[in-house]
Parts: structure tokens; C-alpha cells; sequence
């Protein structure tokens, strides 16, 4: 793996970095292609468009929760990536925020990446962040059979669960 | 009737024109499956659809936290049971990062034949019932389930079930070749060839399958790139975007292979994408079995993975299927992610059925090749 | 003809004698020319709860072609079926729409539940969203155990319930 030249990695966390100096708090290159991004949850929407614009990365692959209970946080992943920038095409950049876990509330990036739609009504109900300007932010998977706490939580246990 | 009062989709306007009407279509009808798509009609154009899903949502993600990383292949490839290596691998390769451990190139070669006659099974089931039965072409459907039979009967010989292999662990295959796979693998591809130029002539040729699908669900290339689908779907609207080529994974780097793509977008050109593809599957099944490597198939990996993250991908039949998993020094991972190209493409209904007839929507619904439990998890 | 409107047409056009003609149909050899009937007409409803539906669809194909068994190719109006097949989990979602589904079909109506988690959870029984006990929905006729079942086991069970059909009462 040392072999592997990590430029374009670097190339990548340098602009983030230049551009929002203050938003990215930390950034990981975890191997080959992907890069990991935490970044300051106010920013959200402006570091999306910075990266579908000047970046090329149009589209996430989904957006993800996280529970971290002995953090007290849920942290937000978006998996980003790219189908018109040829050079970044094989890229994952994951970008994360961490949000209080008592009041999860993020700006929502919909308008920014279009296809974040579902994923992240899946996130809303699942963990139960709160997306902000969402058009639609309905439960999705579990419309009516779920009642109570969102069920991803890592302190919701369920009588069924070792049941055998 | 409605169960619930009609919901504000993502496309459906809020307020109701006095000449529309709501229909629930699904869970039960023949077709959709298990989903239920909810369209506002005006006369017989659809004004607007929202998509209800999760009806077989059962919970994957939520399980994979307490079952240890081997107990969870079964579960985690049941989602999509016509298409489970590639379930698998998608979930495999990212424990393999963490651990560290390295698949010899036999167990990748076997990995790369198993996935890839599982991406015929798969399109030849989206043939047989997305594409042949929802456009009323019944002839198609026992020819293509016919075929399908006998690639199954390949896939029990190597794996040792019908459709649910669970085949692929941390660190390699199962099971090594057995003794006359090859012989009866290559004879059979032989004449599956013969088979797709008969395809062609009853189904891809046909006039009444070309005026049903012709130039319906126009999905333009900005579209594609901005709704963010994948696999068929987008490569049929002119991206040439394949994980096999973009990050190869198995075997894929030393096999030569075409992408096809399609410049229409329309759901004729995602018709034709899938039997261009199993043209190409076909080419790579031949070119592994004539290069696959002698060697051990499999490396002994840990049943506990180191803490850390790793995101893997796989390209399914449905298109990208990206896993997230977090390992926390114990033997159960702490979040598993699944991301797959059926919830990934499910954006793409209500944005292609706006303002066609109720009668197109099969057609588009059967070319998204839209598999709901995958989506659902 | 439902055992309801059956009855329904004796009661009315016989008045008093409709016992006497009950008990005829039902012992004699018109209760065999019911059941054959209904034994070569078996239609199930296309209501896919999951993933069995993969192997119901390879049941249905050229190979075990259960149409020698008067399994038609299936049908979207209830109302013309009178066999519902469980294909797989049964999700809590799902089981309101299912018991609906079950509750429109006319009598007499047979359930086969397909699969591990149809018959009692499976692989998901630990799971937040299904229901593991799909029995107390509706009666079950034939459980058919898998992950998923074979197609074979599918037809067998489809051969099992014509023989209860075959033995069956007429006036249950």
C-alpha cells in the first residue's frame, strides 16, 4: 500500500482546506480513494456546494448515521461521489458531522444533491436527525409499524431481540 | 383504497386539483410487488407519484449490530435473494480491509465466475418478470426462467444452494471448483449464446416491445448524474460509470471487458443494457476460466475485527452496492451500512412517471429493474 | 361456487328440505365432483411479502409447470383466487395489508405459508419489524420450511393441499 501515490487524496483535503479553513476539523485518508472529512455542522450546505461545484462531486451514495451513546453524539455521514469529474470517478469522500444526541438538527442537502433525498428521510427515521429544509421529511420505511424512539438507536433494545 | 391519507410526496402538490385522482397501486396487485407507489392521476396521465416503501423492511442494519460478522452473510444477502453474491462480496470486502487479510487470486478468480453467472441469473430474472411480464410478453418469461434454471443448477453445483450461497467469507470462497464445473460451466455458455440471439429475435426485435418501450421514462444524462442512479440505469442514459472498472475489485483487473451504455435513457435502451451485459458477463466467465490461477482459495482470516471503518463496493446487477462497516474490537460489528442500487434508483420512479399514461408505468417501473426488498433492507 | 352461496342457494330454493339436500351433496358422489373441481382450480393471489417470491417465480416456470395441476398463472383479482400463498417475512407493515387481502378472498380459501419466516420467524425472528407469528393472522393449511424452499418443496406442498381438498367436507 506505501507504494500508492496519495496525491490526489492530498489534493482534495488541500482545497477543502484552503477553501473552509475553519469548518474542516479533521480529515483522514483512509486508503486509496477514500478520504474522510470531518467538518463543523454549520457548514454543511456550503461545503456541498463547494464540492459539487468546484470538485465535480454531483451526487452522495447515501447518507448514513451513526450513534455514538458514550459520546453522547450521532454523527452524520455523507458518502460523496462523483460521475462527471473523470479524475475523482473512483472516489468515496466521506464527509462527517457530529450532532448533540439529545437534538439532532442538521441543514438539510437536498438542494445541493438532489439524490441525498431518500437517504436522508431514511436517516431522519432511523436515527432521528432532523434535517432542515428538507421538502419532504416523512418517515419512509416503516410508515406505520414503528411507534416510538427512531429504532437504529443503540440503547433501543426490543424484547424480540435474543429471543432464541 | 388508502390506508393512509394520501401523503405529500416529492412530487405530488400539495393541494389537490378538483379533476385528479389519488390510486394506491400495491402492495397487492401484479406487478409492483412489494411496494406500493401512491399516483395522482388526471384522466390517464399521471400527474404525480410517491413512492411507499418499506414493506418489507426487516430491519438488517439494526440485527447486524447483534450477530457476529460470519452469522451476518446470511441475513445480509437475503435483501436481494436473485442476487446474492454480490450482497455478499459487497459485505465482505470491507471486513477483509480491516482485518488486513488478502484473498489468494484462485478464491478471487472463483469469486469473479460466481458473481458474474450470478449477474445473468439476476438479468435474466429482470427479463423474465420485469421486462417480459409487465409488458405482457409471456414467452419471454418461460424462456428466460427456463435458461435461468440451468445456470442455478451450476450455482447449487459450486455453492450448494439455489439462490441464498452465502458463499463468500472473510478470506475467500467457500468451496474450491468442483470436479466438471468447468467442462459443464463452458458448454453452457455455448449455448446460452445461442440463446441471447434468440432473445434478441423474440423480445429485443419485437415490434410490440419496442412501441410499448420506445422512447418511454426519458431519463437525459444531467438528469441521471443529478438524481444520483446507478448501475443499468445510468449507464443506459450515457455514463459510462462501472465499479468494476472505476475501483476493480477480484479478478476484474486482468479480464477485459466492455461497459455499454446507451445514449437514449429511454426505458427501451435500459431494456437493452441488460442483455448487452450478460453478453459481456458471458466474455468474462470464458476468460476466467481459462486464466484461473492454481493455488489455495482461501486465506484463514479472524473472526474479530480490529477497530476502524472501511467502506467496500461492489457492482451488483442493480448497480453499486456500497457497505459501511465499523469494527470495534470485538467479533460483531458496531454499524453496518448497506447503500444498493435499487434504493439508489428508486429516485428515479417518481421523477420518470410524471405525465405519462397509467399504462407506461409498468414499463418503467419493470426497466428500473427496481428490486423493493433490497431496497427496503 | 363458496360454501356460502352453496348453502345460500339451498336454503332459498329448497326451504325445509335444505338439510336433506345438504346431507346429499355432502356424502354422495356430488361432494367428490365439488372437490375435484375446486382441486383443479386452484388460483393464487399475487401478494409477494418477500423474498420467496424468487422461487415462487421458478415454481411457476416452464420447468415444474404446476399448470397440470390447475394452478393458473396468477391472478390480480381477489376475487377469483382462492389460494394465498405467504411468500416469505411477513413484515408488521405488510400484515395489516395481508389480512386484508386474505378477508376479500371468497370461501373456501387455502393459505400455504412459504418459507422459515412465514412459518415461524426464520432468520429475522429477532428483528424489530416482523411479525414471527403470521398462524394467528389466519389459518395455515400447508407449511412449507426453507430459506427459501425449494421449488419442488413449494409444488409438493401444492399437491399436499389438493389432497386435503380432495378429503375435505363440502358444508364445513
Amino acid at each position: 500500500m506505501s507504494q500508492v501515490s496519495l496525491s490526489r487524496e492530498e489534493a482534495i483535503i488541500g482545497q477543502l482546506k484552503a477553501r473552509f479553513p475553519e469548518a474542516i476539523e479533521e480529515t483522514k485518508i483512509d486508503r486509496a480513494r477514500r478520504v474522510t472529512i470531518h467538518f463543523e455542522k454549520d457548514h454543511v450546505q456550503e461545503i456541498a456546494m463547494f464540492m459539487r461545484d468546484e470538485l465535480g462531486f454531483d451526487h452522495v451514495k447515501g447518507v448514513a448515521g451513526v450513534d455514538l451513546p458514550t459520546q453522547k453524539k450521532i454523527e452524520v455521514l455523507y458518502f460523496a461521489g462523483s460521475y462527471s469529474n473523470a479524475e475523482v470517478q473512483d472516489f468515496i469522500v466521506i464527509l462527517k458531522a457530529k450532532l448533540p444526541r439529545d437534538n439532532p438538527i442538521i441543514a438539510s442537502v437536498v438542494s445541493v444533491w438532489e439524490s441525498a433525498h431518500f437517504h436522508e428521510r431514511e436517516t431522519f427515521e432511523m436515527f432521528g436527525v432532523k434535517f432542515e429544509g428538507h421538502p419532504d421529511l416523512r418517515k419512509l420505511l416503516t410508515l406505520d409499524n414503528w411507534e416510538g424512539p427512531p429504532p437504529m438507536l443503540k440503547d433501543i433494545k426490543f424484547p424480540e431481540m435474543g429471543q432464541r | 383504497m388508502t390506508t393512509e391519507p394520501p401523503s405529500p410526496g416529492i412530487s405530488i402538490s400539495k393541494t389537490a386539483e378538483p379533476s385528479t385522482l389519488d390510486v394506491s397501486v400495491g402492495p397487492q396487485h401484479p406487478g409492483s410487488g412489494h411496494c406500493r407507489i401512491l399516483i395522482r392521476v388526471d384522466g390517464d396521465y399521471i400527474v404525480s407519484a410517491d413512492p411507499d416503501i418499506g414493506y418489507v423492511h426487516r430491519g438488517c442494519e439494526k440485527i447486524a449490530e447483534y450477530r457476529n460478522y460470519v452469522s451476518n452473510i446470511p441475513h445480509l444477502e437475503r435483501p436481494n435473494i436473485a442476487d446474492a453474491i454480490h450482497l455478499n462480496w459487497g459485505y465482505v470486502l470491507p471486513i477483509e480491509e480491516l482485518q488486513g487479510v488478502v484473498v489468494p487470486p484462485r478464491g478471487k478468480y472463483i469469486s469473479t465466475i460466481a458473481a458474474e453467472m450470478n449477474r445473468i441469473m439476476s438479468h435474466l430474472y429482470g427479463l423474465a418478470i420485469m421486462q417480459g411480464v409487465f409488458s405482457g410478453h409471456t414467452t419471454i418469461f418461460m424462456w428466460a426462467f427456463g435458461d435461468r434454471d440451468l445456470f442455478i443448477e451450476l450455482a447449487e453445483m459450486l455453492t450448494g444452494a439455489r439462490l441464498t450461497y452465502s458463499f463468500l467469507v472473510p478470506g475467500g470462497p467457500r468451496r474450491d471448483l468442483p470436479f466438471g464445473f468447468e467442462d459443464r460451466l463452458s458448454r453452457l455458455l455455448d449455448y446460452f449464446e445461442k440463446r441471447l440471439v434468440e432473445y434478441d429475435r423474440i423480445f429485443f426485435s419485437n415490434p410490440s416491445v419496442i412501441a410499448r418501450a420506445k422512447g418511454i421514462g426519458v431519463l437525459k444524462r444531467e438528469d441521471a448524474k443529478k438524481l444520483g442512479v446507478v448501475g443499468p440505469v445510468l449507464r443506459a442514459s450515457g455514463v459510462k460509470y462501472d465499479v468494476r472498472k472505476v475501483e476493480p475489485y477480484g479478478a476484474y483487473a486482468d479480464l477485459e471487458f466492455d461497459i455499454p451504455t446507451f445514449e437514449e435513457g429511454d426505458s427501451y435502451s435500459r431494456y437493452l443494457i441488460r442483455f448487452e451485459e450478460m453478453k459481456q458477463s458471458v466474455r468474462i466467465i470464458r476468460q476466467a476460466l481459462e486464466k484461473i490461477p492454481k493455488g489455495p482459495i482461501a486465506r484463514k482470516a479472524p473472526l474479530v475485527a480490529p477497530e476502524g471503518e472501511a467502506t467496500g463496493r461492489v457492482e451488483s446487477s442493480r448497480g453499486e452496492i456500497t457497505y459501511l462497516v465499523m469494527g470495534d474490537n470485538s467479533d460483531k460489528p458496531s454499524r453496518v451500512k448497506i447503500m444498493n442500487g435499487s434504493f439508489r434508483n428508486l429516485i428515479a420512479l417518481p421523477f420518470l412517471v410524471r405525465n405519462v399514461h397509467v399504462a407506461d408505468m409498468p414499463i418503467i417501473y419493470g426497466s428500473l429493474d427496481y428490486w423493493p426488498v433490497e431496497a427496503d433492507r | 361456487m363458496s360454501q356460502d352461496t352453496l348453502q345460500d342457494f339451498a336454503g332459498v330454493w329448497i326451504g325445509k328440505m335444505s338439510e336433506l339436500v345438504q346431507t346429499i351433496i355432502g356424502s354422495g358422489p356430488i361432494k367428490y365432483i365439488v372437490n375435484w373441481s375446486r382441486m383443479y382450480a386452484l388460483w393464487p393471489v399475487h401478494i409477494t411479502t418477500a423474498c420467496c417470491s424468487a422461487e415462487f417465480g421458478a415454481m411457476m416456470g416452464p420447468r415444474l409447470d404446476p399448470e397440470r395441476f390447475g394452478m393458473q398463472a396468477v391472478a390480480g383479482g381477489l376475487r377469483q383466487c382462492d389460494l394465498l400463498i405467504v411468500e416469505g417475512t411477513v413484515t408488521k407493515k405488510m400484515a395489516k395489508r395481508l389480512k386484508i387481502v386474505y378477508e376479500q378472498m371468497p370461501k373456501p380459501r387455502y393459505v400455504i405459508a412459504m418459507g422459515d419466516c412465514a412459518c415461524s420467524g426464520g432468520l429475522f425472528h429477532d428483528s424489530y419489524s416482523i411479525v414471527n407469528d403470521v398462524h394467528k393472522l389466519f389459518p395455515i393449511d400447508v407449511y412449507v420450511p426453507g430459506c427459501p424452499p425449494r421449488p419442488e418443496a413449494l409444488l409438493s406442498a401444492i399437491v399436499k393441499l389438493r389432497e386435503k381438498i380432495r378429503r375435505q367436507e363440502v358444508f364445513a
